[in-house]
């Protein structure tokens, strides 16, 4: 049993591509995240891929790896749940965050 | 060249590399390092890298390296100059002797090898003095050639120069003993000093003389006369010899005319300056002064000047010796001619007296035979004292003649054992009369012995006339036997014997033991020392064997034949004189050593002017005592003679005569000691004494007049002049006496103790009562303070000064009454009450003190007993339990009796006695076998019954709970434990028994108690979030009835209850016990708080002693903290909210169990907030005596509310902690606490799926925490993390198990995840995102500290709440 967790491929109006997650990510199901975040950014040719945490309640660094192994391919939108631990992580110098 | 090139060939060479470094190598033949061949830069990194001392020189101009070591030891301030440098300009001042050498090695490729070369170095700005061993070596270039050398060295400079000295101090401290005169020593010190001339190149010794100036005394290195070296030394001269004179050392700069042309010793060039050193002399100016010229290539170092000083410390102690000696060997001499002249005058003075002697002895012995019986009495007496005197004078001339060896001998071979037997035979009748047995044992001996008759004669009779002087009692035994090649024989007797101290001096002339017990004082002290002179004349030893106050034997050997002795002494046989010739004068002294046996004819009185005096005569010379009795009874006084002193002053005690009249000179007491004693008794004060003296002079007159003698008369005196002294001697007493006599009686007679002290509070009068309480008799008069009566001042302090603070008050008041202890002179303990005035002596006008007091020690002891019966009465009832009462009564008992210790030991028949004691040390083991015997002696002796045993101690059986107990008081010093004692023992003893009985029946009560509250006591297993205690009251130790209890619900809500039953000890515990399981039924079934009540009134209704119990019941969900709660009576719980606001839960309240039981009982409910904490308590913990119960409760609620972020199980120790009374609880407590929500314990294994049902029930917890969600959000990243990292261990260790646990406090939050895996370092290899997770705990929390050990690791982790 993994934890529940839901990936959404989609594409911002504009055509950047985005990856929508829902639920909680840990070391259970990061690599599920992990692959669905390669698969999306090797798949499109745009320069950045939007992954969109705003509908994560929970992610660990097993999770937060995965956006950093990208960073430099990626921004981020999240909620106020998981803005102090990407600001703590550093991820945010990294990469673009949004919703700080 | 590169500097990286240059830093790698010396990087191993710190300092000196870096220094080698900084050398411009290119103006040198070397080059730049970086060109250098391999085998130059080998060569250099060998060097710099050995801690040995070396250097190397290389290439065409030996260009100088050397290492660290080197620098060290031997480059001095050559360093760093000499780096780079050509060898031969580095050591430019030695070239000459290493040149040659190093020349050797780069021709030859040999080594070379010095040991301990003498080189003159320039290292220290100076040419120095050193040694070194070294060896040299090639060293070849890349193509093999010999292109420099490397020399490894060890510098011994030290060594080499230590040794030296040391030689030198070696030398002068050899063999003093041979060394007889200072000027031998002087002279023997110059021979040692100038065989080191390095050290001391030359040295002058000055001695002081008397003049102040220094005489030269002797010199090394240098001539006598010498300019540097002048004969006489004075101040203001050559030498500073001021310094030395105040004891101190000088450094002299040798400059000057003087000091031209000085002799160098061993060095080329003179020594350019000397040390001056006194030479001591122990607590006295300096003999003198040592100069010692100092090694110029040397510096004056401690080492240096240390050996000067104690080169000159050992010329002072030769000094020092010499002159003792000759003083010793001067005074010896003096001593030897001051022995010859005493023999010489001895020797004239004996020859002198013999011819008046003759003189007097052939008229006398022809007188004898002619004389009118009349006066045939006084003759008898001329003729004995003239033998008497001629003995003495033969003695004398015999010994003095010895001495000169002028002792013709004539020996001729005697049948020993009879001529013995026959000298013997001549003492029998004087032995025998004496009351002593006298046994002869002289059976034939194999051969005869060849003595001289008339000297063997001496012997034999100086012995037993000397065995006979001194034995009082027993007997004489002499006796002959043959014993390898010798005759021996002996003479024993039972006498006084000779004090070992005494014993070397035995044969020593003129030498007399003082104070012997013997018959008579007369004697000249030559008659052992002539016997010993006598028997080396023959060629045998004597010898003597004492024991002091049993006896002393004479042995004598002489050895058989004739071959020891001088061949033209020895004679034949002449078989002449069959009886002794000289034996006369021995036995008639001896006889009248003795009683007369009524011989002194009875006279009649003749009539006297006046009346007759009753005069009491001393002296120990039979004849001067009859001269002196006759006389003075034909003058019609009443005459008692005695022979010694001792005699005298019974005799005086006994009936005080009118007059005594003493010898100066007596055995056993003499007439001084006879005077003081008579003035010291009150009896005899007044009574005059007469001294009579043989010794003339001044000062002998003062003497007897000072020891308080009435009158001094000189040997002779003519008899008229004796008479007349002694009526006016009598005459002068009977009229200052008269009055002194009746006051005598009269104190005498009274029934109290009668006392006069003087102003310094010495006793100096008493009467007989004071005797008889007191032991002390008049005697010992006057008794100085402290008076021997006074308690010991060690043993018994408090006795001591309660007497001295008596005496204090003796001493200063006008009048006064007090009581105290005092030691009668056998040691016992006596009370006595005295009262005292002051006031003035008539006769002499000073202040004296009179007292009287008598003995109250039996109303004393009553008085202490029934005081020691109440104390010891009042410790049992202060005892909470056995041990404690009887620590308490051993204490009490070794406080009474100031025993060294007090010990108890129960025996209950099996093996080894509980043991107690007052030392706590003590254990029975360790009591000696004689004590343990003793004691289980009194187990089986009957109780009650003190026993004392001498010097040690007393104890006593009595009746023990636990079997029989034996007490000992080890008093241990010699305080005797007398009757009182006993029987006051005996008397605690049974209260002590009764006391015992009566707290161990109450100890049993209280353990059982104790043993049930325990057993009935809430569950074992609390559920979380609650702590309990319970506490019994202190003092004295009680149980009582209350109790806690939480009951798990079937819905998992928790039944609560506190509650205090009326009563203590068993009773009470065992209704407690059935109202808590009562209680604890009840709410099992669900029947609520309330109704619970209700049930229990019911049934305390029923229950004796359960009526009026007070009891706190409620029903707690812990999941809401919803509480409903009723109270019977009891003190309202306290709630302390996370912000510290508090509630009382004072609601749903009624009156206590079966009271009304009929009537309803209310509810309550309370919503515990979060993080809030709930105190539950029993009346023990607030209720204190005059102090309403408020007062209590607000304590309680600021314990808590203080307390409201501490652990709960920390908190209900600090509530009891804060609480407690000073003197401990004095009514028993239990306490609940319980802290909304309880901690969050889940256990599960280590596998990630489980993470997020942890996660959700950790929302869950936190949330009824009441934590914000941020905070909650931070804490479940920190602990996901943790438990992230868990899991990954226990991938690796299959099975693994993760238990967290969070627990909540007012503004605390504490996780801890632990696991049994190995925590993981992050590493960056592994995963390179792994290691966030450490700094995302960190981030979050403010406390993270991980912990790991062999079982596992835990991550334990903080967080403050944020209100």
């Amino acid at each position: 049993m993994t934890t529940a967790l839901q990936l959404t491929n989609g594409q911002r109006p504009d055509g950047v591509p985005v990856l929508a997650a829902a639920g909680e990510i840990d070391m259970s199901n990061a690599d599920r995240f992990a692959s669905a975040l390669e698969a999306a950014v090797s798949g499109s040719d745009a320069a950045l891929l939007l992954v969109d945490l705003t509908a994560v309640e929970y992610l660990d660094s097993a999770g937060l790896a995965t956006l950093f192994r990208h960073a430099d391919r990626i921004e981020v939108v999240t909620g106020p749940l998981l803005a102090p631990l990407l600001n703590v992580s550093g991820l945010a110098e990294l990469t673009t965050v949004r919703g700080l | 060249m590169s500097g990286t090139a240059a830093a790698d060939v010396f990087a191993a060479g710190g300092d000196v590399g870096r220094d080698l470094a900084a050398v411009d190598w290119t103006q040198t033949p070397l080059g730049p390092p970086g060109a250098w061949p391999q085998s130059l830069r080998t060569a250099v990194s060998i060097l710099l890298a050995s801690r040995f001392p070396m250097w190397m020189a290389w290439g065409p101009e030996l260009t100088f390296f050397c290492n660290a070591a080197y620098r060290r030891d031997t480059l001095g301030r050559k360093y760093p100059w000499a780096l780079g440098r050509s060898a031969n300009e580095v050591w430019k001042e030695i070239w000459g002797d290493i040149g040659p050498r190093i020349e050797n090695v780069l021709s030859t490729g040999e080594a070379t090898w010095d040991e301990g070369l003498l080189l003159f170095l320039e290292r220290s700005g100076y040419p120095e003095e050193t040694y070194h061993t070294f060896s040299y070596s090639p060293l070849r270039d890349d193509d093999g050639e010999l292109v420099g050398m490397l020399c490894v060295v060890s510098e011994e400079t030290d060594r080499v120069i230590g040794e030296r000295r040391m030689a030198t101090l070696r030398d002068i401290g050899s063999d003093p003993s041979v060394i007889r005169t200072e000027q031998e020593m002087l002279a023997f010190t110059a021979q040692q000093l100038g065989k080191n001339l390095k050290d001391l190149p030359f040295t002058l010794t000055y001695l002081f003389a008397e003049d102040g100036r220094a005489l030269l005394a002797s010199s090394t290195g240098i001539a006598a006369g010498h300019p540097a070296a002048p004969i006489i030394g004075e101040a203001g001269g050559v030498w500073p010899i001021e310094g030395p004179v105040r004891h101190e050392s000088a450094l002299v700069e040798l400059t000057g005319p003087a000091f031209e042309a000085l002799p160098g010793g061993d060095w080329p060039e003179p020594p350019s300056q000397a040390l001056l050193v006194p030479l001591l002399r122990q607590g006295g100016a300096p003999y003198g002064f040592l100069v010692a010229a100092l090694n110029r290539y040397r510096p004056l170092d401690e080492s240096y000047r240390g050996f000067v000083e104690l080169t000159a410390g050992h010329v002072a102690a030769g000094i020092a010796s010499a002159r003792s000696y000759r003083a010793q060997q001067r005074r010896a001499e003096e001593l030897a001619e001051l022995d010859r002249a005493k023999t010489t005058f001895f020797s004239n003075i004996s020859h002198e007296f013999r011819t008046p002697l003759t003189l007097i002895m052939g008229p006398l012995e022809e007188l004898r035979g002619r004389v009118d019986p009349a006066l045939r009495e006084e003759v008898e007496v001329m003729r004995r004292n003239g033998l008497r005197l001629g003995k003495l004078v033969n003695a004398l001339l015999d010994f003095s003649r010895l001495e000169a060896g002028r002792m013709q001998a004539r020996y001729e071979p005697v049948d020993l054992a009879a001529t013995t037997a026959e000298l013997a035979s001549v003492f029998r009748s004087a032995v025998e009369r004496a009351g002593l047995t006298f046994e002869v044992d002289c059976p034939p001996l194999p051969e005869p012995v060849f003595v001289d008759r008339g000297m063997w004669e001496k012997v034999v009779l100086n012995l037993l006339s000397n065995a006979l002087k001194f034995t009082f009692d027993g007997g004489i035994r002499v006796s002959v036997r043959a014993d390898h090649g010798n005759a021996v024989v002996t003479v024993a007797d039972t006498g006084v014997g000779v004090p070992q101290e005494e014993m070397p001096r035995l044969f020593e002339r003129f030498h007399r033991i003082e104070n012997a017990r013997s018959r008579s004082n007369e004697g000249s002290g030559i008659g052992l020392a002539m016997v010993k002179e006598l028997i080396l004349l023959h060629g045998g030893t004597v010898g003597a064997e004492s024991t002091h106050g049993e006896g002393t034997t004479f042995t004598i050997r002489l050895p058989f034949g004739a071959a020891h002795l001088p061949a033209d002494a020895v004679a034949g046989s002449s078989g002449v004189p069959a009886f002794p010739s000289g034996a006369d004068p021995f036995v008639q002294e001896a006889l009248r050593w003795l009683p007369s046996g009524g011989e002194v004819p009875v006279e009649v009185p003749a009539p006297v002017a006046g009346d007759p005096a009753r005069v009491l005569v001393a002296d120990d010379n039979a004849d001067m005592r009859d001269y002196l009795a006759r006389l003075l009874r034909s003058a019609g006084h009443l005459v008692t003679a005695v022979g010694d002193g001792r005699q005298a002053l019974d005799a005086a005690r006994a009936d005080a005569p009118d007059l005594v009249i003493s010898d100066v000179m007596m055995p056993v007491m003499d007439g001084l000691e006879l005077v003081a004693a008579l003035r010291a008794d009150s009896r005899t004060v007044g009574v005059p004494v007469l001294l009579l003296s043989a010794r003339a002079g001044q000062e002998a007159a003062i003497e007897g007049l000072e020891a308080g003698a009435d009158d001094y008369l000189f040997k002779p005196f003519s008899a008229a002049e004796l008479l007349a002294r002694v009526r006016a001697n009598v005459e002068l007493a009977r009229l200052r006496n008269h009055h002194t006599r009746w006051r005598t009686a009269l104190v005498e007679q009274l029934q109290e103790a009668f006392f006069v002290c003087d102003a310094e509070g010495s006793v100096i009068e008493i009467n007989k009562a004071f005797t008889d309480i007191l032991g002390y008799g008049q005697e010992g008069l006057p008794y100085r303070p402290v008076h021997p009566w006074w308690p010991d001042a060690a043993s018994d302090a408090d006795a001591h000064a309660e007497v001295s603070d008596a005496f204090d008050l003796l001493t200063t008041h006008q009048h006064g009454t007090y009581t105290i202890p005092v030691t009668h002179r056998d040691g016992h303990r006596l009370w006595v009450a005295a009262a005292f005035t002051q006031v003035r002596d008539p006769d002499s006008g000073q202040q004296v003190i009179v007292g009287t007091f008598r003995d109250v020690t039996d109303e004393h002891y009553a008085i202490q007993r029934e005081s020691a019966v109440a104390s010891l009465s009042l410790r049992l009832s202060q005892a909470d339990d056995l041990p404690g009462a009887l620590g308490g009564a051993l204490a009490e008992l070794r406080g009474l009796w100031h025993a060294g210790y007090v010990s108890a030991a129960v025996f209950d028949g099996s093996g080894a006695p509980a043991f107690h004691a007052t030392d706590e040390e003590l254990t029975w083991e360790a009591l000696p076998q004689a004590r343990r015997d003793s004691m289980a002696a009194l187990r089986d002796g009957p109780p009650l019954t003190a026993v004392s045993e001498q010097l040690a101690g007393a104890g006593i059986a009595l009746a023990h709970p636990d079997g029989t107990m034996v007490v000992w008081l080890e008093l241990g010093d010699r305080r005797p434990f007398t009757e009182q004692d006993e029987t006051l023992l005996a008397l605690l003893a049974g209260h002590l028994g009764q006391g015992l009985r009566r707290v161990h029946q109450i100890d049993q009560q209280r353990e059982t108690a104790l043993a049930l509250q325990r057993a009935i006591l809430g569950p074992a297993q609390l559920p979380a979030g609650f702590a309990v205690r319970y506490e019994p009251a202190t003092r004295p130790l009680k149980v009582g009835g209350d109790w806690y209890d939480t009951v798990t619900l079937p819905d998992g809500r928790i039944g609560i209850v506190v509650g205090d039953c009326v009563g203590h000890g068993l009773p009470a515990a065992t209704v407690m016990g059935q109202l808590r399981s009562a209680c604890r039924a009840l709410l099992l079934q669900d029947t609520g708080p309330a109704r619970t009540l209700t049930a229990l009134d019911r049934f305390a209704a029923l229950l004796p002693g359960a009526t009026c119990a007070t009891v706190f019941c409620g029903v707690l969900d812990p999941a809401t903290g919803h509480l409903v709660y009723s109270s019977a009576g009891h003190p309202p719980p306290i709630a302390a909210h996370a912000d510290g606001t508090i509630e009382l839960l004072d609601r749903g309240r009624s009156r206590p169990l079966a009271i009304r039981p009929q009537m309803e009982r209310v509810e309550a409910e309370y919503r515990m907030p979060p993080r809030a904490t709930l105190l539950l308590y029993t009346d023990g913990l607030v209720e204190r005596r005059r102090q309403p119960l408020t007062a209590g409760i607000e304590a309680a609620t600021d314990a808590v509310r203080l307390g409201r972020s501490t652990p709960i199980d920390d908190l209900a120790d600090e509530v009891m902690d804060r609480l407690a009374p000073a003197g401990g609880y004095d009514d028993d407590v239990a306490l609940l606490i319980y802290r909304q929500p309880g901690p969050l314990e889940l256990e599960f294994p280590a596998e990630a799926s489980r993470l997020a049902p942890v996660r959700s029930a950790l929302r869950g917890w936190l949330e009824r925490c009441a934590i914000d969600p941020v905070t909650i959000q931070n804490v479940l990243v920190a602990a996901g993390e943790a438990c992230a990292n868990a899991i990954e261990h226990g991938h690796r260790d299959r099975g693994g198990q993760i238990r967290l646990r969070a627990i909540a406090t007012a503004e605390d939050l504490r996780l801890t995840v632990v696991d049994n895996g190995q925590w993981r370092t992050p590493r960056e290899a592994d995963n390179p995102y792994r290691g966030r997770g450490l700094m995302l705990m960190r981030a979050f929390m403010h406390h993270v500290t991980v912990t790991t050990g062999i079982a596992g690791t835990t991550i334990d982790m903080q967080a403050r709440i944020v209100p």
